[in-house]
């Protein structure tokens, strides 16, 4: 951490490369002039890629001046924060469920994204907080599972792939990251499900949610899991908990993502409109229990939105 | 060249007066103690096979690693100081990974040989403050087989640093014998089995120990399956089919 404050210490305005070189014309053999990275200039051989920083005395607060990460929320950069997603462990491997709608403030930015990355064929991240930094530092941390899977000849296990992350993310804590995410897996443990935010925070658990409308899921989530869940159960619960979530929370919603780990990698299950569960439910799938989730039962016999209902009791 | 040996061999860097660099050229002559690595290149994909020279009874032959894989569409088959090769294939690998990362794609069997080429000559007296320099060059030459949207293909690199394509290529102890046998027996299109069973023929006939699934290993790279090393059953079959 403090090899990190001063690379980026303030009283120098030359940003050093990854190797503590700094950049500049009077430095004749730099890595590129090698062409040891081929032209990618930003990702070391080893360790952690490093950026150019705006030319500022304090960076990081510049990037919190800017975003509405803390200050302004009429400031122009803003960070996608409102979001759903969950993941849990049972006896048939980890559900994760995501929603898909992008907010930057009230506007709805996008109801087509895809909140699950993922990392490779048995890994899987969420996104939530800034969708870039999930993608790219997830992305990152595939290469950086599949490099330890050629050097050591065995898949990295999700608490390694885990805590590299959640060591990344710490040696940038302060310069505005905003992630908040759930690595899933199966490994040699069996399954097993981290969650790792931005602050560093990383933990080990059976259930997890994160986002805006986690409150609304976990609701769902809280009242109908148990370990020995059926994976139809278990798929059934995860697709209703984000739809709770989708319903109430105005920063969630469009689509339902779903994707089942399991001892051989992970499914991908389905897509599923939140609206159209409202109405109709997911049809007929594994685990679905027929009709649609808000509809059918509040509207039965004595809702203001039946009207037939209402007029016969009258 | 051993008349002005001992002026011209004190810097790695300094020129003969012939123009010679000596120490890349002992380099390239230490890849010739190495065991015998053949590669040949098919329509379909590239094989690669190394003799194992198991030096006693007692070693365990499968932890003898001359086939490395790269990625999943690149392989790598080695000849000469095998521990050098290891910095150079984590270079390729770190290099692949990359190119992913940045460009979506797969990375191209030229640019990753490429790559491994350019670390080949950061070798000499550091400059101030260079931490990442090498006392001597490579001892180790690699045939790199891979497939990219130009098909299979076959790279041979030496310690200078060169590279060069090649449809089948021996290198190592028997490397002179075995490219003089590839190149009465090679032809264009071969199937991936023939060649399989041309490699071990090749080296069947340098080998001075008789040729079994211990002291040889064999390797693809595939357009359906990509880089895998052939298991010991697998192994055994085209041994048989020789």
């Amino acid at each position: 951490m403090n090899t990190f404050v001063s690379r980026f210490a303030p009283s120098s305005s030359v940003i050093p490369n990854s190797r503590g070189i700094l950049a500049d014309e009077e430095e004749e053999f730099s890595d590129l002039t090698w062409g040891s990275h081929a032209g990618f200039g930003n990702l070391g051989t080893k360790g952690i890629p490093t950026f150019e920083v705006p030319h500022l005395a304090d960076p990081s607060a510049f990037l919190r001046m800017h975003t509405d990460d803390y200050a302004d929320p009429n400031c122009r950069i803003k960070i996608q924060h409102g979001t759903t997603t969950l993941a849990f462990r049972f006896k048939g491997g980890i559900i994760v469920a995501v929603d898909s709608r992008a907010t930057a403030g009230s506007y709805i930015a996008s109801g087509t994204v895809k909140k699950v990355i993922e990392i490779n064929p048995y890994l899987l991240g969420t996104m939530a907080g800034g969708a870039a930094d999930c993608q790219y530092w997830e992305t990152y941390l595939g290469i950086q599972c599949r490099l330890h899977e050629l050097r050591n000849r065995e898949r990295i296990s999700v608490a390694a792939a885990s805590k590299y992350l959640s060591n990344l993310v710490y040696s940038y804590k302060g310069m505005g990251l905003s992630m908040g995410t759930m690595i899933c897996g199966w490994d040699k443990t069996g399954p097993a499900l981290f969650y790792v935010d931005s602050d560093g925070t990383r933990l080990k658990g059976d259930i997890f949610s994160v986002g805006s409308g986690s409150t609304y899921a976990y609701g769902v989530l809280d009242q109908g899991y148990h370990w020995d869940l059926t994976d139809g159960e278990a798929q059934e619960l995860g697709r209703r908990s984000i739809y709770a979530a989708g319903h109430r929370d105005a920063y969630s919603g469009n689509t339902i993502n779903l994707y089942h780990v399991k001892e051989e990698g992970w499914d991908f299950i389905g897509n599923y409109d939140v609206t159209k569960m409202h109405y109709d439910g997911p049809g007929n799938v594994l685990g679905a229990t027929g009709g649609g989730y808000g509809y059918e039962i509040r509207a039965a016999g004595r809702s203001a939105s039946d009207a037939d209902a209402i007029d016969t009791s009258a | 060249m051993f008349l002005t040996r001992s002026e011209y061999d004190r810097g790695v860097n300094t020129f003969s007066p012939e123009g010679r660099l000596f120490q890349v050229e002992y380099a390239i002559e230490a890849i010739k103690l190495g065991s015998t690595t053949v590669g040949i290149r098919t329509p379909t994909g590239v094989v690669l096979g190394v003799e194992k020279r198991v030096q006693s009874p007692l070693l365990e032959s499968s932890s003898i690693e001359k086939i490395m894989e790269i990625d999943t569409h690149l392989g790598c088959a080695m000849s000469g100081l095998t521990a050098d090769a290891r910095t150079m294939i984590d270079h390729a690998r770190v290099t692949s990974q990359n190119h992913a990362f940045t460009f979506d794609e797969k990375i191209k069997v030229e640019s990753v040989t490429q790559a491994v080429c350019d670390l080949a000559l950061r070798f000499g007296e550091s400059m101030e403050n260079e931490d990442a320099m090498m006392s001597r060059p490579f001892g180790v030459a690699l045939l790199i087989a891979g497939i990219d949207e130009l098909g299979p293909q076959l790279y041979h690199t030496d310690p200078s640093g060169t590279f060069v394509k090649y449809e089948a290529k021996a290198i190592g102890s028997g490397s002179e014998a075995a490219q003089a046998e590839l190149q009465d027996k090679y032809h264009k299109s071969m199937e991936i089995k023939d060649a399989q069973i041309l490699t071990l023929r090749v080296l069947k006939q340098v080998m001075e120990e008789k040729l079994d699934q211990h002291n040889v290993q064999l390797a693809q790279v595939t357009v359906e399956r990509g880089f895998e090393i052939l298991s010991d059953a697998q192994l055994k079959e085209a041994i048989d089919a020789m």
